[in-house]
């Protein structure tokens, strides 16, 4: 067991227990081959597109890129990306969560996780057209779903209730079919971690199950939680060959007006691409700097 | 009035491409080709007389099989392979013409990206300056405004094959670097299984009957197959090859009636009833159509107003890794036999009306072609302009109304 | 009232037993209904996931005679090829992706945790940086002079496998750091080395087993997304099952929906067999009695 006489309490104990630390130089050691592989083959095309967006047509310096980021058309496409990826994450994070505790911690048969996970795997990347297709057999206009409720139920979604799949409600349902298992993969060891006698622990000390989650389970999971939503908020995002797929490009989503601008086509302004994409950027270490905020505060509870 | 400008628009065409053919009889008298003409051109000119039963299997009507220039093949050989971008297997029956070429030659063949788009193709050889491995494409198969555009960017070398001087002149660079391929016109690709009211022109489509029903093979903002799309719509009710701002308007009309569906349709779409009116080529409504083979029926129409018609080009990398491959590739794509095929995929071959009076077009594909009298076909000052305005406010105007 | 677990309570077995015979268990009642709970929590998400996947079934049997679709895809070599090479490329990103990472999450938070935030933003770096851009950046950088790696089919695959590791950096690093924080890291280290294992020993014997969870969540996304890549692999010209996909998808209508069911299955099999062999010997101490 871990029962060891250390401290187990707060992570800023780390650095005071220094454990045999050698030179500062030898330290960094550790992390060397990773910096070296991200400069080589993530920070030297991140460099391209730095260099890339203060550029325009004709390869001069300008910030002219910049300025056409703030007119209403691509405000509205960053305002698209940021809504569609926000209730995604917000939704794929609790159904995720509800999903990994049913098949970890529910009491459900063991087979099940295992066979959950490798799914999760799966389904996590069924993305782009193999799923925009799946959805329209099940949920377009003349899908599965949409005949069974209009002839069984005898709700017709698309003529009386004006739902249509092709549209952002719908492209939000179709993103969670591979948010959703990724929050189930993410979670899992945290979920993993809560260990059943805290549980049995808390009980015996007379709490309800509401005192438990309050007190016990959600603030030690609260930072994984976070940093979860995080990752399928810019996991969203960044996804783009389902919306295209699905819309047709007729929601403007950046990582669409990105590749449009890229792919050299007619409105081929290779520079604003750019730009766009250093506004997706933006947008991601302002989302990391709150999640950051959050950790600090919700890591009290945690050793 | 926008029918008799078009009317006028393709008789000038027509008249056009009539001369060059007239002119020569025997386009081995090309002095511009850079390859010393061969036996191929020598037997393809002349008129009814030579046999043609045999070989009509392969090359259809009085036309030979292609006899690659000896000593362009071996220059090829030594290169080894061509790397092509972004040509469909059933696009234009490119898939038979690629392996008739590989079996011609014996050269491996290198196909990239067959989703891509025209953008897509120029990009590649621009990403790819220097590299002379398999990701840079030799030959390139653009809509027609991006050749002028390649050659301001010097992206592309001139070719002149030995063909030349059949190919219209309104339909090719003067100094050789693009050169037209094959046009289509826009049709309507109908699932007959579901659609049992076909329509037959652009202006049914806004019937209520067909309501969540039509939809573009592409994305308005991008893909050439799509702005044409909407510019067609726009020819039959007030808009002209000039005026593309009525095409706009139409969508917005067929949208805001819950007709259009703004998704990328493919053949999967209409297959399965989603979207059981697609506007596209000819030859892609019609590819599809043998490929279904009656599961679901599908019925190509040809609207019988506003028939617009769109080209595409050829071109040559001016970084190409295997540039004598590439050479050998166009000699093989405008030959009679080359033609031929893309006629065969339902493309209109852009020698098609000297090869006609030459009497080398296969007939059996000849008989297949759809009617499309009174196309129009732009040009180029004209699709800048619409392909501008069309992707500029296709967002604003038709985009932003879909929720 | 404040919160946080009382340490003192955990693994106390003893103290358990006694309270159980003390009639003092958690109600079998409650217990119950919120088994009932999660049960229909299961069902529905089971529905999601399935309901898309039978749609997707049924449309690929209306092809002419019904396996046809199947039947033409699983003749197809290109299926298979492009299938095992996907496969292939995204086993050896995952050994090379954990190779890196582990090491790296472990020594943040031991020894450089004023770093972390830094890594953690290069490792999400990824995530916003479009692919189609990071290949052209790849592309403009190792296709020419001093390092033409793209010359060459090994040098384009090599570069394939290097563009997978970068993007499969925010999972993996995000798995490897939760798994991580459940388990009290630091401790576990200066217990190994107390006992005289080095860092390498530490590494491989005492940490990489308690992280089993979370690399085989790892792997399992990293596995998918190279599987189903498409972009990067495109523009390198390879023969991966992304632009497979993408070849059949063009102009056929039954073929796309049949291709898609059968990679999913054949993934989720393979994930089987790696759950499987991930889960190996079960002699490795459970230090942290998870379950």
């Amino acid at each position: 067991m871990t029962e060891t006489a250390l401290p187990l309490s707060t992570g800023g104990a780390l650095s005071a227990r220094p454990l045999r630390r050698g030179r500062g130089l030898l330290n960094w050691l550790g992390v060397a081959p990773f910096l070296l592989f991200a400069v080589a083959f993530l920070i030297i095309p991140t460099v391209y597109l730095v260099v890339g967006s203060f550029q325009d047509a004709a390869g001069a310096l300008t910030i002219k890129n910049y300025g056409d980021l703030l007119t209403p058309t691509n405000l509205r496409t960053y305002g698209n990306s940021i809504e569609i990826s926000a209730v995604t994450a917000i939704a794929g994070a609790i159904l995720g969560f509800l999903l990994a505790y049913a098949v970890i911690a529910g009491g459900l048969p063991r087979f099940l996780r295992s066979a959950l996970m490798t799914f999760s795997g799966v389904a996590s990347n069924f993305a782009g057209v193999p799923l925009a297709l799946a959805f329209t057999f099940t949920l377009g206009r003349v899908g599965l779903l949409t005949l069974f409720v209009r002839n069984v139920v005898g709700v017709d979604l698309y003529n009386d209730h004006g739902f249509s799949l092709f549209s952002k409600l719908g492209l939000e349902i179709v993103y969670l079919y591979f948010q959703f298992p990724l929050m189930v993969l993410i979670i899992a060891p945290a979920i993993d971690g809560l260990k059943r006698d805290w549980r049995e622990a808390s009980e015996n000390m007379g709490a309800s199950t509401f005192q438990y989650w309050r007190y016990v389970a959600l603030p030690i999971l609260m930072p994984s939680l976070l940093g979860s939503t995080i990752l399928l908020f810019a996991n969203a995002f960044g996804a783009q060959a389902t919306a295209y797929q699905l819309t047709g490009g007729s929601i403007d989503i950046a990582t669409i007006a990105i590749s449009r601008q890229i792919r050299g086509d007619v409105l081929f302004n290779e520079g604003l691409g750019y730009a766009l994409a250093m506004g997706m950027v933006v947008i991601m270490a302002v989302s990391i700097g709150l999640y950051s905020i959050l950790q600090r505060r919700s890591e009290r509870w945690l050793k | 009035m926008a029918r008799g400008f078009g009317l006028v628009a393709s008789l000038a065409l027509a008249a056009a491409a009539c001369t060059p053919a007239a002119g020569t009889a025997a386009p081995s008298s090309a002095a511009a080709s850079a390859a010393a003409p061969s036996s191929a051109a020598a037997s393809a000119s002349s008129g009814g007389a030579s046999p043609s039963a045999s070989s009509s299997a392969a090359a259809g009507g009085n036309a030979q099989p292609w006899a690659p220039d000896a000593t362009l093949l071996a220059a090829a050989k030594k290169e080894g392979s061509l790397t092509t971008i972004a040509l469909p297997h059933s696009w234009c029956n490119y898939g038979e013409a690629l392996s008739t070429f590989k079996t011609a030659t014996g050269l491996t063949l290198n196909e990239l990206n067959p989703d891509g788009g025209s953008g897509d193709e120029v990009n590649a050889i621009k990403s790819n300056k220097g590299n002379t491995g398999p990701q840079a494409p030799d030959v390139i198969d653009v809509g027609l405004s991006f050749g002028p555009q390649a050659v301001k960017d010097k992206l592309i070398q001139p070719y002149k094959v030995s063909t030349w001087d059949s190919i219209p002149a309104t339909a090719k660079d003067a100094n050789g670097y693009w050169y037209g391929d094959y046009y289509g016109v826009l049709a309507f690709e109908v699932n007959t299984d579901v659609v049992t009211n076909v329509p037959k022109d652009w202006s049914d489509l806004l019937k209520p009957e067909y309501k969540g029903q039509v939809a573009l093979a592409g994305d308005p903002t991008v893909s050439n197959q799509a702005i044409s799309g909407v510019w067609a719509a726009g020819i039959a009710s007030g808009g002209s090859l000039d005026n593309a701002q009525p095409g706009l308007d139409f969508f917005k009309q067929l949208n805001t009636a819950g007709n259009f569906v703004p998704i990328i349709s493919k053949t999967a779409n209409v297959a399965s009833g989603e979207t059981p009116i697609r506007i596209a080529w000819t030859y892609n409504g019609l590819a599809d159509k043998d490929k279904l083979a009656g599961n679901p029926n599908i019925q190509v129409v040809v609207p019988a107003t506003g028939r617009f018609g769109g080209m595409y080009v050829q071109a040559i990398s001016a970084y190409a890794p295997h540039p004598n491959a590439a050479k050998l590739w166009m000699e093989f794509l405008y030959s009679d036999q080359g033609q031929n095929l893309w006629l065969k995929g339902y493309c209109n071959p852009i020698r098609y009306d000297a090869m006609v009076k030459a009497g080398t077009v296969d007939p059996a594909a000849q008989a297949k072609l759809p009617d499309t009298s009174g196309t129009q076909l732009p040009t180029l000052d004209q699709i800048t302009k619409a392909s501008d305005l069309i992707t500029k406010n296709w967002a604003s105007q038709v985009g932003a109304t879909v929720k | 009232m404040t919160a946080g677990p009382n340490p003192a309570f955990a693994g106390r077995g003893v103290v358990d037993n006694v309270l159980r015979d003390a009639g003092l268990t958690p109600s079998r009642r409650a217990r119950g209904l919120s088994k009932i709970l999660w049960w229909g929590v299961f069902v529905v998400a089971v529905l999601y996931f399935f309901v898309p996947l039978y749609a997707t079934f049924l449309f690929s049997l209306k092809a002419r005679p019904n396996l046809a679709a199947y039947t033409n895809t699983l003749d197809d070599p290109q299926f298979i090829g492009s299938l095992l090479y996907s496969f292939v490329v995204g086993l050896i990103t995952v050994v090379i992706s954990m190779a890196l990472l582990v090491p790296t999450a472990f020594w943040v938070r031991l020894r450089l945790p004023r770093l972390r935030r830094f890594i953690e933003f290069i490792t999400l770096l990824p995530f916003v940086i479009p692919p189609v851009i990071l290949v052209f950046g790849l592309l403009r950088t190792y296709s020419r002079a001093p390092i033409a790696l793209t010359n060459s089919n090994l040098g384009s695959d090599a570069l394939l496998v290097a563009a997978y590791v970068v993007l499969s950096f925010p999972y993996m690093y995000r798995a490897v750091d939760t798994g991580l924080r459940s388990i009290d890291v630091q401790s576990l280290a200066e217990a190994s080395q107390s006992l005289g294992a080095g860092w390498l020993r530490t590494m491989w014997q005492v940490i990489f087993p308690n992280l089993r969870v979370s690399l085989l969540s790892g792997a399992f996304l990293t596995l998918a997304i190279v599987i189903g890549e498409f972009t990067v692999a495109t523009f390198l010209a390879r023969p991966a099952f992304g632009p497979y996909l993408s070849l059949i998808g063009g102009n056929k209508a039954y073929e796309p929906a049949a291709v898609a069911l059968i990679s999913f299955g054949l993934t989720w099999i393979a994930m089987g067999f790696l759950a499987v062999i991930g889960r190996g010997s079960r002699t490795r101490v459970q230090v942290t009695g998870a379950r």
